[in-house]
């Protein structure tokens, strides 16, 4: 009985896989429109659902492929928009630099600032350029906007700037009308945490006005004459009656300049022509006042509210005092007389 | 309801999942080429635990719907297939096929020889058809031997296979 059973059971099989691999030799060797129309019928019919999941799982696929695209072409573009600012600046600068190149009669030599991540960075400048492009100790550093420093020293390839920010530097100067002349310095006390220069030895006599460009005057024979050094924002300090100190903005900032000139040659030439009024740096300039002036102003209204605001509260708590002190004087239970008289009023009160 | 009816509806229900695995999970992962392929896996455990004949008729209807979803030839996959359940089936009863380990290399060869008879009936050029049995269909096999396997390990109560290997 299982001898019948497994034969029967292995025929059956055998005749399935003869059908099997008949209806596969047929549609193997079927013509294609043939094949074609029949997978078409059974996608439209019996796996529809199939190719249902399946444009979904790629529809899921293609989605998450393209958010991916877009997600990095979304963040490469923020990335260049980050520098696009400083680019521009850059750019502005070099055109700056090479107007300036344009005009200066002395000879020069473009260099780069190196700039270190250390916190006293813009008080000595790393140049990119040294004793094999001509540099030597002592020559002038420049920027577009005026002066920057003095080379300190120098190797082959490379140099070192003191620029107006470092505590021993002095440059001679005089004011734009030729009135006063003086020395700056860097200034001690910083304001709003930014250098600032200070034009020290001025007579006292010689009042010079807000605004005031100062130029480098050449005496010293270091720096030559006309060099925009900085622009006179206030007054720091007057010593003894004889002298007055000046605070100034500075021209150039070694902060953030990345190209400079340095100025090679004979210094014994007037560079004022080099840096005429250019209209924007002159816009700049006379922004930076106006703003600092608007601060000014903006702080000393501020002062006289809080003095108005200091007097109205005094004058209110002199009114409660003089009223407590009548109320005292009127009531018996508190020991005074009740007669109605009015109490005396202190003169804060009656203003 | 019979535990033997129980064991064929949990055979059924993994078959779904493997289905469901094959079209709306592997278009999904890097490379579908290389990728498992969980219809092959769930024909080759469907015919190792029937006879011949339903291992050829499920070979069958699988090639039929790979010839109906791919741009093969049609009538190829469905002979591969055919001969691929047939042979599964056939071949269980020669091997140790109850070890895991002789499961999974059914199913890595089954590969194989599924891809050399679609290649060869599909008319392949030579050098294609060496690329593809040397390269990716060894590849394939591989992915596809080793999720077998850990299907196996997570199913192995409903596909019954010992743990001695």
């Amino acid at each position: 009985m299982t001898f019948e059973s497994d034969r029967r059971y292995t025929r059956r099989d055998t005749v399935l896989l003869l059908l099997c691999l008949t209806l596969s030799l047929a549609a193997l060797f079927s013509p294609a429109p043939w094949g074609n129309g029949v997978a078409a019928t059974l996608r439209g019919t019996v796996l529809s659902p199939l190719v249902w999941l399946q444009a979904r799982a790629e529809e899921g696929r293609t989605s998450r492929v393209r958010f991916r695209a877009v997600t990095t072409e979304r963040d490469s573009a923020a990335y260049l928009a980050q520098f696009l600012p400083s680019l521009r600046a850059e750019n502005e600068r070099l055109r700056q630099l090479l107007r300036l190149s344009h005009r200066l009669s002395a000879s020069y030599v473009a260099a780069e600032v190196l700039h270190q991540p250390q916190a006293t960075d813009s008080r000595t400048l790393l140049l990119s350029v040294g004793s094999r492009q001509g540099v030597a100790p002592f020559n002038p550093v420049v920027a577009p906007e005026g002066l920057i420093g003095v080379i300190l020293s120098v190797s082959g390839t490379s140099s070192i700037a003191m620029s107006w920010a470092h505590p021993e530097f002095r440059v001679s100067a005089f004011t734009v009308g030729g009135n006063a002349f003086g020395v700056v310095a860097p200034s001690i006390e910083g304001r709003n945490n930014e250098g600032a220069l200070e034009f020290r030895g001025v007579p006292y006599r010689d009042s010079v006005p807000l605004g005031t460009l100062v130029l480098s005057s050449g005496l010293g024979g270091v720096f030559p004459k006309g060099i925009p050094v900085g622009t006179v924002i206030g007054t720091v300090r007057e010593e003894a009656g004889w002298e007055r100190v000046y605070r100034l903005r500075p021209a150039a900032n070694p902060g953030s300049a990345a190209h400079v000139l340095v100025l090679l040659g004979s210094r014994g030439g007037d560079l004022a022509p080099a840096f005429p009024s250019d209209s924007l740096l002159e816009a700049l300039r006379l922004d930076s006042i106006a703003r600092e002036r608007r601060a000014d102003s903006v702080a000393q209204a501020a002062k006289a509210a809080t003095q108005a605001l200091r007097a109205a509260t005094q004058a209110m708590k002199a009114a409660r005092a003089a009223r407590r002190d009548s109320l005292a004087r009127t009531s018996p239970i508190l020991g005074g007389t009740s007669t109605g008289q009015p109490a005396e009023q202190p003169e804060d009160s009656s203003r | 309801m019979s535990p033997r009816r129980v064991t064929r509806a949990q055979v059924a229900l993994v078959l779904l999942l493997l289905v469901v695995l094959q079209f709306y999970i592997r278009p999904r992962l890097w490379n579908a080429r290389v990728s498992p392929d969980f219809l092959l896996i769930g024909l080759m455990l469907f015919a190792m635990r029937s006879g011949a004949g339903a291992g050829a008729l499920a070979g069958f209807i699988v090639g039929l719907i790979e010839d109906t979803l791919t741009p093969a030839r049609f009538g190829a996959a469905a002979l591969a297939h055919t001969v691929v359940g047939y042979l599964a089936a056939w071949g269980r009863a020669l091997f140790f096929a109850d070890n895991m380990l002789v499961n999974a290399g059914f199913v890595a060869v089954g590969l194989w020889v599924r891809d050399l008879i679609v290649l060869v009936a599909s008319e392949t050029d030579h050098r294609q058809l060496l690329t593809e049995l040397t390269f990716y269909s060894p590849i394939q096999a591989l992915t596809t031997a080793a999720f077998a396997l850990v299907l196996l390990l997570t199913f192995q109560a409903v596909f019954s296979v010992r743990l001695d290997a």
